[in-house]
């Protein structure tokens, strides 16, 4: 019975470190819209993010060509990106601090607006 | 102890307690000393401390940030505003005091009397703006 339950804890243990890892660390994805993607101008744009903070996170800003957008206190949303001008643009989700200062956690996507 | 978060907890404690005596010590001296011009000369001291604590402790916490990030807060828009405000307010409230404890013991009962209030308002607007600072940053 302790033989099968090892290997079935060191699995498991194998399985939940780099959760756990990420959890410490920290990360921020943008699941849309997805990297090189063609927007309309017209249409409601909006961003979808989920950030993992870490230790030394608080909360993230949204930057639209490197200029902040908007306050993003949701760790999982979405957020609109208002009117964006023809042309190609890059749209970031940064983890920020509670004094609002990058920590180096970031997600950048490239998108063209027609 | 992290020593991100010690250094910007040091810097926040001497921020608050410059914010309390920039607000208690006007108004204390516009207030319950406002006859007693030796007593208003101290409290005038302290508000200069606090409004110096207040500048020093503001740009200590972009200091920290760049120290660990190298980089200093992303704030923009209304937070902007507000930090703008609060530093016009830092720095005329320093030089108001300044010239308080060196000018006013010529000056009438009723200009130093506004001039309590205007170190009043200036508090209060500093303030002000610290709460749109922290959350419309």
């Amino acid at each position: 019975m302790t033989n099968r339950i090892r290997p079935a804890a060191l699995l498991a243990l194998a399985l939940a470190f780099p959760l756990a890892a990420l959890a410490q660390e920290g990360s921020a994805t943008i699941s849309a819209p997805a990297d090189g993607a063609k927007l309309q101008a017209a249409a409601d744009n909006r961003v979808t993010y989920e950030i993992v903070p870490g230790p030394k996170g608080d909360h993230s800003h949204l930057y639209v060509d490197g200029k902040e957008a908007a306050v993003l206190r949701e760790l999982k949303g979405s957020a609109s990106l208002k009117t964006l001008a023809a042309g190609p643009h890059e749209i970031c989700v940064k983890v920020v601090n509670k004094n609002h200062t990058p920590i180096g956690i970031e997600k950048c996507v490239k998108v063209t607006v027609e | 102890m992290d020593p991100q978060n010690l250094a910007y907890a040091l810097v926040q404690l001497v921020h608050n307690f410059g914010a309390v005596a920039v607000v208690g010590g006007a108004v204390a001296a516009r207030w319950l000393a406002r006859d007693a011009p030796a007593t208003q000369r101290r409290l005038a001291w302290l508000v200069l401390g606090g409004w110096l604590a207040q500048a020093a402790s503001g740009a200590s916490f972009g200091a920290v940030s760049h120290h660990f990030y190298g980089r200093f807060p992303d704030i923009h828009d209304l937070a902007l505003i507000a930090l703008g405000i609060k530093i016009t307010c830092a720095a005329s409230g320093a030089l108001l005091t300044a010239a308080y404890l060196w000018r006013s013991a010529n000056w009438p009962l009723a200009l130093r009397a506004a001039i309590w209030k205007l170190l009043i308002a200036l508090g209060a607007t500093a303030l002000t703006a610290a709460a749109f600072l922290r959350w419309f940053a």
